[in-house]
């Protein structure tokens, strides 16, 4: 045997794996991880028992139990507090998306000397404190009898992602190239069809990720619905926060309901990771 | 196909003004409408219930004399630098080490990412257990044997603000990772490789070359973490509930207790026109002015 040997990389795929790499790779993997830990304790704490929770050293190999999540159904009926969340943020995304795709369309390919204007004051307000409108618009909601209720919900919810929406699909349409269009019109397509069967095809991704970050931001959104909604409208996000207000805690429910709470996103998310990563950087990451 | 028909014209030519006015409109008023009503209440001596008087300045003589406003705004100073700071230098060194060929790099990138998808409410929750000094991280040290760890900042009133930021620039970090990341890509790389011809050393390119050529990804970075710092609400009221005390109170968390569970509707609106007028006199003439230079 030789005692000079020649390192060969071993060539896989387009990366070649060397030491480097492989400590990068094992380095971003451990920050993954580490990333990911206070996630991954609670899903291991939502299978604890309550006592199992606090025991002194940590658990980590316990079994499993699944009674937090019958107790949280039974105790407060977590899937009523889910279809709130559904509808609300559903309702806002399709809500927005009627408004916000035609406005977009109309100032990308007809632009007007003020559109630019008009675009950055929008943007603008996205800087304004929400609390700035919460008196004034619980006193409206206290008057009109829509305290908790999901239709305010969805109004309230679309007003606020509006601005952003209008935003990413403008820069998204923007790149679609407008002769294209002008072809359509030309062989006499209807403004429908133009839009139906030559833009919305061509804008789809956009539409998508846009979609799917007003999908997240509503269902996340939790200022609006702790302040103007209890029992009858509450989301999941009002229902994380009843189990955490009060200091004696029940750590392993808490941790069910929150799981409960994140699984729907974390899991489409997984499955739709070019929108997410899309939605969620506003569209800069394509 | 069908010579006969005229391009169709006419309807185009005001549609697109009708189909801006809802978003418009709305927008309006959102903004300008609820907070002249806001201003308005700020004036009265609303208590319990909406007045509609005249007190001139009295609530404002309230909010000025009330110690805890003061720690609110302090807490949203330190929190919004510390955050936005922490969460751009950590999201650009994730993004320059996984800009270094990393297998896989796309599930990494959409686990960063991840808790950007979060709710603010369940990460206040998860780090509520982490951070808490007889369950989480001062407990996992001693039980290996380091008996005089000590990790209580949650509940310490001096240190407890700074947990927020931990929990902050966790969820966010991993935002301001993709974005440099997706600039990182975008940067020339033969002016890269011409660097490195003229002998320019690693650590000079990226200070010198690819950094300053994120100007505009940190620009968009900004604008979404002084949101979010703006926004601070759900993560405060999960992770301390504005405590120790009031040690973590916040703005929207300090109108929050005196609009509706102390029934200072007054106070209240006065705190948040104080909001939105630091808002208005320091962020949006940033935004204008960078956004013009971009224009150009």
């Amino acid at each position: 045997m030789s005692t000079t040997t020649v390192k060969k990389p071993v060539r896989t795929g387009k990366y070649t794996w060397n030491g480097a790499m492989i400590t990068r790779t094992v380095a971003s993997y451990g920050v993954a991880l580490l990333m990911f830990f206070p996630i991954f304790f609670m899903i291991l704490t939502s299978f604890k028992t309550e006592l199992q929770a606090i025991a002194v050293p940590s658990l980590w190999i316990f079994e499993p139990t699944l009674e937090n999540y019958t107790e949280v159904q039974e105790r407060s009926d977590y899937f009523s507090f889910a279809w709130n969340s559904v509808v609300t943020s559903v309702g806002s995304t399709i809500l927005g998306l009627m408004i916000a795709t035609p406005a977009a369309y109309s100032m990308a390919f007809n632009p007007t000397k003020q559109t630019k204007n008009i675009l950055m004051w929008m943007l603008s307000t996205k800087m304004m404190p929400a609390v700035g409108a919460l008196i004034p618009i619980y006193l409206l909601c206290q008057k009109l009898g829509l305290l908790d209720n999901v239709f305010a919900l969805i109004i309230i919810f679309t007003l606020m992602n509006l601005p952003i929406m209008v935003w990413m699909l403008y820069t998204n349409f923007k790149e679609i190239p407008s002769e294209i269009l002008e072809a359509s019109r030309m062989d006499g397509a209807t403004l429908w069809e133009e839009f139906r069967y030559v833009l919305l095809p061509l804008a789809m991704g956009g539409l998508a990720s846009t979609g799917l970050l007003c999908l997240v931001l509503s269902w996340n959104e939790a200022f609006w619905v702790l302040n103007l909604t209890s029992a009858n409208a509450g989301t999941l996000a009002s229902l994380v926060a009843s189990y955490s207000s009060p200091e004696g805690l029940f750590w392993s429910k808490l941790s069910a309901v929150s799981v409960l709470a994140i699984a729907p996103i974390v899991i489409f998310g997984w499955f739709s990771q070019k929108q997410l990563v899309q939605g969620l950087t506003f569209g800069a990451v394509k | 196909m069908n010579a006969s028909s005229k391009p169709k014209l006419s309807f185009g030519e005001y549609l697109p003004k009708i189909v801006v006015a809802p978003t418009f409109v709305a927008t309006l008023i959102f903004i300008y409408g609820f907070m002249l009503w806001n201003a308005w209440l700020s004036f009265s001596s609303s208590r319990m219930l909406p007045k509609y008087d005249w007190v001139g300045l009295k609530q404002y003589e309230r909010l000025f004399a009330n110690d805890r406003w003061w720690v609110a705004a302090e807490n949203l100073l330190i929190f919004g630098v510390l955050f936005i700071v922490t969460c751009l230098v950590i999201g650009l060194f994730l993004a320059i080490f996984l800009d270094q060929k990393v297998r896989a790099e796309g599930a990494i990138r959409t686990i960063y990412l991840y808790p950007m998808a979060l709710s603010f409410i369940v990460t206040g929750t998860a780090w509520k257990w982490i951070l808490n000094p007889e369950l989480g991280i001062q407990r996992m040290f001693r039980e290996m044997g380091w008996e005089s760890f000590s990790f209580d900042w949650l509940v310490n009133s001096d240190m407890a603000i700074y947990t927020v930021v931990i929990a902050g620039v966790w969820q966010s970090s991993g935002f301001v990772m993709a974005l440099c990341l997706a600039g990182l890509r975008g940067v020339d790389e033969n002016i890269v490789k011409a660097a490195r011809v003229d002998g320019a050393s690693m650590p000079a390119i990226y200070r010198r070359i690819i950094i300053p050529g994120l100007g505009p990804v940190f620009f968009s970075a900004l604008i979404v973490l002084t949101h979010i710092a703006i926004k601070s609400f759900d993560l405060i009221v999960a992770l301390t509930g504005g405590g120790p005390g009031y040690a973590t109170d916040v703005p929207a968390t300090f109108m929050y207790t005196y609009a509706f569970t102390r029934g200072q509707i007054g106070v209240g609106s006065a705190a948040s026109m104080m909001m939105l007028m630091a808002v208005v006199a320091i962020i949006v003439p940033y935004l204008y002015s960078e956004l013009r230079e971009k224009k150009q």
